[in-house]
């Protein structure tokens, strides 16, 4: 298993004319929480897409757990789970069809996908929920459930694209805890959000404008760098820089 | 193999569920027959009709009130011009006419050939199909009431309706739902698996499931596979209720076979899923898919003979019928139900009709991508 997660050099993306994602290179190492930042429309879920495999690149290189992103994309879907910008479960299946239906998608058998479905159920505290439609689930459990269900086949990466958008600041927190519980399992998690505070729980952050990378680094750095106190003054800033340029 | 099937139960697991999905599968098709069968096919009364007497003897005096006595035809107009019998079809005035050329009688006594002329609107065709026929009927009658032992009137008559002599020959009774039945199957099985495909892709498009399945491994295959299948097999059951509620309810006569019916009828849905496909490629929201297969449905429709037969279609138009696959699986169904016909001759339709279905199949297939666009 290498060390390197995801590897980029000069990643593009072009609609037409349009630069979604400009030449990103990154390294991300196994294990570790790496966060993506940027204004809306900055090319955050275009980055994502590309690395799970939904969007073709336009150039550049890339690597997910070592497969290519051109060559090997069918076989990197196998190691990576996905949680996309919207909520992706089925709400007119109850939690357990739809914990049976991804667990058999990603070709487990029925055993294992009993085993998971009562712990991860048991662990999201949604047992009694379990022959309840998806649907008639609140808010703050739905993201948690959505995570679960695409991590039930061990992958080594998980991509979250705004997971925690919508939901309330407890459940924001519950749902940061089992990140955390996540990448100390050795996930590397690939995560983007708005939310400043949320940026602070990051092993490694970048700031992306317009489709470039405009600051990679530790949080903790970065705010010695400019010499600010929060992540979210280093993010205005750099933002009113990129926009006087 | 294993994915299909759990896709497939997925996808009969989210339909059962689907109380208005239900109701369109299940309720609409059986109110849909009941209505059409019922409005437009029941007999035809008071057709208005202009009569053009240039004759003017005893026996088209006759003939004229053998037309007025009944009740199928409503004498509106009595004129010596046949110009405005032209205008007053254009304005909805007249649906046919009966012209007693001059001379007529003269060429019966004669024992020549007599001729008399009648033209129907065929804007509604179905309506002036039915009139010519009773109109032949009636004139039929007359001459043998007449006594008269030349048929060359009937004969005559005959040669200037071809196309109605073709078809009362297989629906003797005149009885319209026999012809409009079974293109109310047809109807039903290009709508409903066309919508059903359609809708059920953009579904997930829009509420993000479609982009979750594409990072998984499942294969583009066996996506469609899941889908297609389930919509096969409800397609089916669709036509087994509606054939049952043709059969018993309508008693309309099925005079074929069940399997050629069945076996053909796969090769039509596998167009009709098969459009509904290709509409989800390029629709984002379940409105524009239903606004997209809603103008393929209506063209379709329109130019496949079921209320406007291909033969009183101007030529350029009938000539835009070939496009449409539903054309040929129209004369097919109804050839199966009321001739009774058999592969060898349906054989060109159903080659036309294959040659679409693969064609729209394997564009949909290839237009439908494993990755967002
Ligand atoms: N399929 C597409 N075709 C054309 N333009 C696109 C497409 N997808 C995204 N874009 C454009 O690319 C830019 C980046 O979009 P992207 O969704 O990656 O931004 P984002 O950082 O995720 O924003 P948000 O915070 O709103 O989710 C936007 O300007 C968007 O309009
Ligand atoms: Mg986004």
């Amino acid at each position: 298993m290498s060390e390197i997660a995801v590897q980029t050099s000069g990643l593009t993306k072009k609609f037409g004319d349009f630069v979604a994602v400009d030449q990103v290179s990154i390294d991300v190492k196994r294990g570790e929480i790496f966060g993506f930042l940027g204004a809306n429309g900055a090319g955050k879920t275009t980055m994502i897409r590309m690395l799970c495999g939904l969007l073709k690149p336009t150039s550049g290189e890339g690597k997910v757990t070592g497969l290519d992103l051109y060559a090997e994309s069918e076989r990197i879907k196998q190691k990576i789970g996905y949680m996309s910008q919207k909520f992706s479960l089925y709400n007119d299946l109850t939690l357990s069809e739809n914990i049976d239906f991804y667990g058999g998608i990603y070709g487990l058998n029925p055993t294992d996908i009993e085993f998971k479905k009562n712990q991860l159920l048991a662990d999201l505290q949604l047992t009694p929920w379990r022959d309840k439609l998806t649907g008639t689930l609140p808010p703050g459990f739905k993201q948690g459930l959505a995570l679960g269900t695409a991590m039930l086949h061990d992958p080594s990466i998980v991509f979250l694209d705004e997971p925690t958008s919508g939901v309330d600041p407890s459940s924001r927190r519950a749902f940061w805890d089992v990140i955390y519980q996540t990448a100390s399992r050795g996930i590397t998690v690939f995560v983007t959000t708005h939310f400043m505070d949320e940026a602070e729980y990051c092993h490694r952050i970048s700031i992306m404008s317009t489709g470039k990378i405009i600051a990679l680094d530790r949080p903790d750095n970065l705010r010695e760098k400019y010499k600010l106190p929060t992540i979210q003054s280093v993010f205005v800033h750099l933002m009113r820089q990129a926009s006087t340029h | 193999m294993k994915r299909i099937l759990q896709m497939m139960q997925k996808e009969f697991r989210q339909i059962f569920r689907d109380r208005p999905m239900m109701g369109i599968i299940f309720i609409v098709p059986l109110v849909q027959l009941l209505i059409l069968a019922f409005a437009i096919t029941t007999d035809v009364k008071h057709i208005k009709m202009s009569v053009v007497d240039f004759d003017k003897s005893a026996i088209s005096r006759e003939i004229i009130n053998a037309f007025s006595q009944t009740e199928r035809f409503d004498i509106k107009d009595f004129t010596q011009d046949l110009h405005r019998i032209d205008n007053d079809m254009r304005s909805w005035k007249t649906q046919i006419a009966l012209v007693i050329p001059a001379g007529f009688s003269k060429d019966m006594q004669r024992g020549a050939k007599p001729q008399i002329h009648i033209s129907a609107d065929g804007v509604d065709g179905n309506t002036a199909g039915i009139a010519l026929g009773y109109a032949q009927a009636i004139l039929v009658k007359y001459g043998l009431e007449n006594n008269s032992p030349d048929v060359s009137l009937t004969r005559r008559i005959s040669l200037h309706i071809v196309n109605m002599v073709e078809r009362m020959w297989y629906n003797l009774e005149l009885d319209s739902q026999q012809f409009m039945v079974p293109g109310i199957v047809v109807v039903l099985l290009t709508i409903i698996p066309m919508m059903l495909s359609a809708m059920s892709l953009v579904k997930e498009k829009e509420i993000g499931t479609l982009e979750q399945l594409m990072v998984t491994p499942l294969r583009k295959h066996q996506l469609l596979l899941g889908k297609i299948i389930p919509f096969l097999i409800l397609s089916y059951l669709e036509l087994a209720i509606v054939m049952t509620v043709a059969i018993l309810l309508f008693n309309i006569a099925m005079n074929g076979s069940y399997l050629l019916l069945a076996s053909l009828s796969f090769l039509y849905l596998i167009t009709t899923i098969g459009l509904g496909i290709f509409i989800s490629t390029f629709t984002h929201t379940q409105q524009q898919a239903m606004f997209v297969a809603w103008f393929f449905m209506v063209f379709m429709i329109i130019m496949s003979g079921f209320f406007i037969p291909i033969d009183n279609m101007p030529g350029s138009l009938q000539a835009f019928t070939y496009l449409n696959p539903m054309r040929f699986f129209m004369a097919i169904i109804r050839d199966i139900f009321q001739k009774g016909s058999g592969l060898s001759y349906l054989s060109r339709d159903s080659a036309m009709m294959t040659f679409y279905g693969i064609i729209i199949i394997t564009l949909a297939v290839f237009k439908f991508r494993k990755r967002v666009s």
